[in-house]
């Protein structure tokens, strides 16, 4: 992990204050990355929690974890069916 | 300020203020299938299975195209209740 307190401790000259900007930059655009992962990662699980898991039982069973899989990759085609139908309507000037 | 910087600068801000509408239109877009997934996916996906069949991928379709029915018939009912002052 970058060690960000020693960087800010003295005014420096300006070349080495945009290298560490950018690396600024760098850093913030990994954890935005990450938080949109798990951002997703949370979306997928509200939608085949419901989707796939009736009672939940003392484990894990393989046709449940078989509709976990299945539920994430047809959610994923649903919504570029619906993304490329929208768009075609829009595009037609959809009433 | 003279005025190329002027005219430069008030160019650069409706450059600015064009990328914006764009970007507000494409995360319009994008709340709009978000929307229109959470309500179809709901309606047509049963138990997911190893593909997407087609009986599947037209009731998506038809869901979408229903639901945007529904919102206007109830656009137009509630606007005219609203007219008539409902009570």
């Amino acid at each position: 992990m970058a060690d960000f307190n020693s960087s800010f401790d003295m005014p420096s000259a300006s070349s080495s204050e945009s290298a560490e900007a950018a690396e600024l930059q760098r850093l913030i655009a990994v954890e935005q990355q990450k938080a949109q992962f798990q951002a997703q990662v949370h979306n997928f699980m509200d939608v085949c929690w419901d989707k796939c898991m009736d009672k939940p039982s003392s484990k894990l069973d393989s046709r449940t974890e078989t509709c976990l899989v299945n539920c994430v990759e047809r959610f994923i085609d649903t919504t570029l069916t619906i993304t490329n139908r929208f768009t075609q309507m829009v595009q037609k000037g959809a009433h």
